[in-house]
C-alpha cells in the first residue's frame, strides 16, 4: 500500500501492519503477489504467521527435548528446572481440572498449548517494526519485490484469527472425538437432544446445546485473537507517535511503549494460560458422564 | 480477516506438535520426575526408620547403661563392706592379740618380781642366819636352821 511518493500515511502504516504475507492459488496458479490476493479463494496460505507459528513450535519442542542435554534425577539444573517447572504446572492444572477422568494426551497437549501459544504471544513484544522492515530488506535485495514497501509481513501468529482458530479446531475435533469415545455415539447425541427439555422439546434442545457446542471452539480461538489483536494494534499506534517528526511526542511514545509493553507480559501469559485451561476444561466436560 | 487454508495448516500444525509432545517430550520429563519423586519419597522413609532405630538403640543403650550403673553401685556396696568388716576383724584381732600379749607379759613380770622376791628373801634368810650364827657363835641344829629360814623368809 505504500504511495506513489513513497510517503506512507498513518492509514497506511497501520495497514500495512495489519497485511499478512499470503501465497495461495490464483486461476494463473501459485502466486505470492500481493496484488494477485483479491483472486484467492480459500487455497491461500498467510505464509508470515503460519511460518512463525510452525518457527515457534520447533523452538518448543527444541526447548523441551533437545534443550536438556541429559535428563538428570539427582539433581536438574538449567533448562531441566524450567521444564520440570512447567509440566508441573500444567500438570498440576490438568489433574485439578480432570479429577475422575483419566487421559494421558491431555497433558502433553496443554503442556504444548501453555508454551506454544505463549511463545506466539511473546512475539508481540518486538517492536513492530523490527521484523516487518528486516524481511522487506530482505525481500527487496532478493528481487521478490521492487519496493521493500511492498512486502508485507505479520509476525505475531496469535493476531492472525486463522491460527487462533486453527488451534480451536484441533480442540473441537478432540472434544467431539473424545464425546463419541466416551459415551458413545448415542450418548453424544442423547446429551445434546434431550437436554435441557426432555425428549419433546428435541429440536429446541439441539438449537441450544449445539449453540453450546459450537461456541466453545469459536469463543476460544477469538479470545486468543482479540486480546492479542487488540494489543498489536495499540503498539502499532505507539509506533506510529515515532513516525511524527516531533521529538516530544517520539519521547511519549517510547514511554508508552515502555508501560504497554510491561502491562503487556501480563496479558500475553494470562491469554496463553486461559488457552490451556480452557482446553483442558472442555475436554474434561467432553469425558464427563452424567446421567439426564 | 480473512479466512482460507492458513486455518487448516495451523491446525496441522498444532496436531503434528502436540503428537511431537505427546511422544517424545512429555513422557520421559514425567518418568524422571516421578523416579526422582519416589527417591525422595524412599529417602524420606529410611531417614524415619533409621530415625526409629536410632530411638530404639538410644532406649536399650538406656537401659543397659541404668543396669550397669545399679550393677556398679551394688559392687561399690559390696566391696564396701566387705572392706570395713575386713576392717573391723583385723581391728579384733589386734586387740584380742594386744591384750594377751599384754597380759602373757604383765604375767611373766610378776612371776619374775615373785621369783626375785622368793630369791631376796632366802638370801636375806640365809645371810642373816648366818650373821645371827656368827653373832651367836653357836651351832645352830640343822632342824633349828631350817626353821629359822623359813620363819625369816615369812617374815621378810
Amino acid at each position: 500500500m505504500a504511495s506513489a511518493s513513497g510517503e506512507q500515511t498513518s492509514a497506511e502504516y497501520i495497514q500495512h501492519h495489519l497485511t499478512n504475507l499470503v501465497c495461495g492459488k490464483t486461476p494463473d496458479g501459485w502466486t505470492c503477489d500481493h496484488n494477485a490476493v483479491d483472486q484467492m479463494g480459500f487455497l491461500a496460505f498467510h505464509v508470515d504467521s503460519l511460518g512463525w507459528s510452525i518457527f515457534l513450535g520447533l523452538v518448543f519442542v527444541g526447548l523441551f527435548r533437545l534443550g536438556i542435554p541429559k535428563l538428570s534425577t539427582e539433581a536438574p539444573s538449567g533448562i531441566q528446572n524450567f521444564v520440570e517447572m512447567c509440566i508441573e504446572f500444567v500438570n498440576d492444572n490438568v489433574q485439578s481440572i480432570f479429577t475422575s477422568a483419566k487421559n494421558n494426551l491431555i497433558g502433553p497437549m496443554a503442556l504444548t498449548v501453555l508454551v506454544w501459544v505463549f511463545l506466539m504471544n511473546l512475539m508481540d513484544l518486538v517492536p513492530v517494526d523490527y521484523l516487518p522492515t528486516l524481511a522487506g530488506q530482505v525481500a527487496e535485495a532478493t528481487g521478490m519485490v521492487e519496493d521493500s514497501k511492498d512486502s508485507y509481513f505479520k509476525v505475531v501468529p496469535t493476531t492472525d484469527p486463522n491460527i487462533t482458530l486453527g488451534m480451536a479446531l484441533a480442540v473441537f475435533v478432540l472434544i467431539i472425538f473424545y464425546s463419541i469415545k466416551i459415551k458413545g455415539l448415542k450418548g453424544f447425541l442423547a446429551e445434546l437432544t434431550l437436554h435441557p427439555f426432555g425428549k419433546w422439546m428435541m429440536p429446541v434442545n439441539l438449537v441450544l446445546e449445539g449453540v453450546n457446542l459450537i461456541a466453545k471452539p469459536i469463543s476460544l480461538g477469538l479470545r486468543l485473537f482479540g486480546n492479542l489483536y487488540a494489543g498489536e494494534m495499540i503498539f502499532i499506534l505507539i509506533a506510529l507517535m515515532l513516525t511524527f517528526s516531533s521529538i516530544s511526542i517520539g519521547l511519549l511514545g517510547v514511554g508508552l511503549h515502555l508501560i504497554w509493553a510491561l502491562f503487556h507480559i501480563l496479558i500475553l501469559a494470562l491469554q496463553a494460560f486461559i488457552f490451556m485451561v480452557l482446553t483442558i476444561v472442555y475436554l474434561a466436560m467432553a469425558h464427563e458422564t452424567e446421567d439426564h | 480477516m480473512n479466512i482460507n487454508a492458513t486455518l487448516l495448516g495451523q491446525t496441522l500444525a498444532f496436531v503434528i506438535f502436540v503428537a511431537i509432545c505427546w511422544k517424545y517430550v512429555w513422557p520421559p520429563i514425567i518418568a524422571i520426575m516421578e523416579e526422582r519423586e519416589k527417591r525422595i519419597a524412599d529417602g524420606l522413609e529410611a531417614a524415619k526408620k533409621a530415625d526409629d532405630s536410632l530411638e530404639e538403640a538410644q532406649l536399650a543403650f538406656d537401659q543397659e547403661m541404668n543396669k550397669a550403673k545399679a550393677e556398679a553401685a551394688e559392687i561399690l556396696e559390696k566391696a564396701n563392706s566387705r572392706a570395713s568388716q575386713i576392717v573391723n576383724d583385723a581391728t579384733e584381732k589386734a586387740e584380742v592379740e594386744a591384750e594377751k600379749i599384754l597380759s602373757s607379759a604383765s604375767k611373766t613380770i610378776e612371776n619374775d618380781v615373785n621369783k626375785a622376791k622368793e630369791e631376796l628373801r632366802q638370801k636375806m634368810s640365809e645371810l642373816i642366819i648366818d650373821t645371827s650364827e656368827k653373832i651367836l657363835g653357836d651351832e645352830i641344829s640343822p632342824e633349828k636352821h631350817q626353821e629359822l629360814l623359813k620363819k625369816a623368809a615369812a617374815e621378810l
